[in-house]
């Protein structure tokens, strides 16, 4: 059977803010974009994972300030999400972030698109082949069958470095038990205050759940916060994903999705009905998917090392600043964070986003080439926006 | 590191080294023992982990209302709530 076939400069596989920034960026320099992404919106981790902070945007300092460290797509962001929140940076410990909302975040990522006369989105759409040539013949599938695009240059911004597999092109990834553990968020709607103190009291409500035998010991380590909206919280939880995590096999993540509904509705159960702090309470909103931080990542011309982000290691084809402290989360223990010396920003040089040997392709987000170490920093939101805006200008010009 | 037994006392000094040994928080090596917890990061996540290691190593459970700004503000403080907790 034929497949309708259409044609583009750029072809961005995957819409998550990476994606986001990738294709409004080519647009922006001129060329004829698609993008294309599985979910009914854009923003992955930060809509359809509901990540509520957006990591990366800012420099470590001890001074009073947050200072953003990526002029472009990533400033543009965050401008647009305190306009839309009316929420500027918060300091937690040594490092500054910017609430997000994911409504916000998905409305935004239709206005952008929207604006851009160049850049057509598909959503609900999954890319099924990727095959090289003159130009990229890119199959996807959808309900309402196949359809082949062409394109000249491609942004693999999948985060699973989809494009590498469909390619047979070298990838690394760590397995388990050193791979990151996913975050499960969910939503709570809840009346009251949210502050450090209540927060501080509800650790120690959730740890009699668990000596209880009420709430499952996954639990441990799951923090709420307030959404920024009235009555409103989200819960995350870090799950162990079992003893075979593997964040790229459906029956690993079947699992996963189901053991973070389960945690958090006993939870949530749990606190409605002992404390007064948590009265009425309830899980308002499931993600759509779990939020994956690892997976499966490129081989470029250049692999970003843990050493050079200590070292804030620098680069003269460098696209962006990594600014994000190494966050690791490989145990029930929770989050353990690696600082550079001296607050130091290191670059991230191009070469990173450049597969070995291949024209054309660029790669953007948490699927650059680096190692586990790296990984850990460069794989936040306000990263991503910076390395998909350096493919995107790329992948325009190439 | 320091050598702390089940059911010991802990003086607040100590509590500093145990907190980076647990991988609690990460503190400098000369924070003071009245420096404050809170902005060194010990959040409602830590706060967990506190409780169950305190738990492990001191033989104490703390509750949900011992764990207010108050008691864990500084390492003096929560070295005295888990020696009034020590019995």
């Amino acid at each position: 059977m034929r497949t309708p076939r259409e044609s583009f400069d750029v072809a961005v596989v995957g819409g998550g803010s990476a994606g986001l920034a990738a294709a409004v960026t080519a647009a922006r320099e001129g060329a004829r974009v698609v993008l294309i992404d599985r979910h009914g919106s854009a923003g992955g981790m930060g809509t359809a994972s509901l990540v509520h902070s957006f990591c990366g945007l800012y420099l470590l300092s001890d001074g009073p300030e947050a200072v953003l460290a990526n002029p472009g797509f990533a400033t543009e962001m965050a401008e647009r999400m305190i306009a839309a929140t009316g929420l500027g940076p918060v300091r937690m410990g040594r490092v500054d972030v910017l609430p997000q909302h994911p409504v916000e975040f998905a409305r935004i990522a239709d206005e952008l698109i929207s604006a851009e006369s160049r850049l057509d989105a598909r959503l609900h759409t999954e890319v099924v082949s990727v095959a090289p040539g003159d130009d990229w013949e890119i199959r996807t599938s959808g309900r309402g069958g196949s359809h082949s695009i062409i394109a000249r240059a491609l942004v693999d911004a999948s985060g699973d470095a989809v494009v590498a597999e469909m390619l047979g092109m070298e990838t690394e990834r760590v397995d388990s038990p050193h791979l990151q553990r996913p975050a499960y968020v969910f939503g709570v709607r809840r009346n009251g205050e949210l502050g450090e103190a209540e927060r501080l009291e509800t650790a120690g409500l959730i740890l009699e759940g668990i000596r209880a035998g009420s709430v499952p010991a996954e639990a441990m380590g799951l923090n709420f916060r307030s959404s920024g909206r009235e009555g409103e919280a989200f819960g995350t939880l870090d799950l162990s994903g079992g003893g075979n995590y593997d964040p790229l096999d459906g029956a690993c993540l079947t699992r996963l999705e189901t053991a973070g509904r389960a945690t958090a509705a006993k939870v949530v159960v749990w606190l409605a009905g002992n404390s007064g702090l948590w009265k009425g309470a309830y899980v308002s909103h499931w993600p759509t998917r779990a939020g994956v931080r690892e997976s499966r990542r490129w081989v470029g011309e250049v692999v970003l090392t843990g050493d050079d982000l200590l070292k804030g290691k620098r680069f003269e084809d460098e696209i962006a600043l990594a600014t994000w402290p190494m966050e690791f989360r490989e145990n029930a223990r929770g989050p353990k964070l690696r600082f550079p010396e001296g607050n130091r920003a290191a670059g991230i040089p191009l070469r990173c986003l450049k597969p070995k040997g291949i024209e054309r392709l660029f790669v953007a987000g948490r699927c650059i080439s680096t190692d586990h170490g790296a990984q850990a920093s460069i794989r936040v939101m306000g990263t991503c926006f910076a390395t998909g805006e350096a493919a995107g200008r790329a992948a325009a010009g190439a | 590191m320091a050598d702390l037994k089940k059911n010991d006392s802990p003086k607040p000094v100590e509590l500093i080294d145990w907190l980076n040994d647990e991988g609690v928080l990460e503190l400098d090596w000369d924070f003071p023992e009245d420096g404050n917890l809170i902005e060194a990061g010990l959040d409602s996540m830590a706060v967990m982990q506190l409780v169950v290691a305190v738990e492990d190593r001191f033989g104490v459970e703390l509750g949900p209302s011992d764990l207010t700004r108050e008691n864990l503000a500084t390492p003096v403080t929560l070295a005295a709530l888990i020696a009034a907790r020590t019995s």
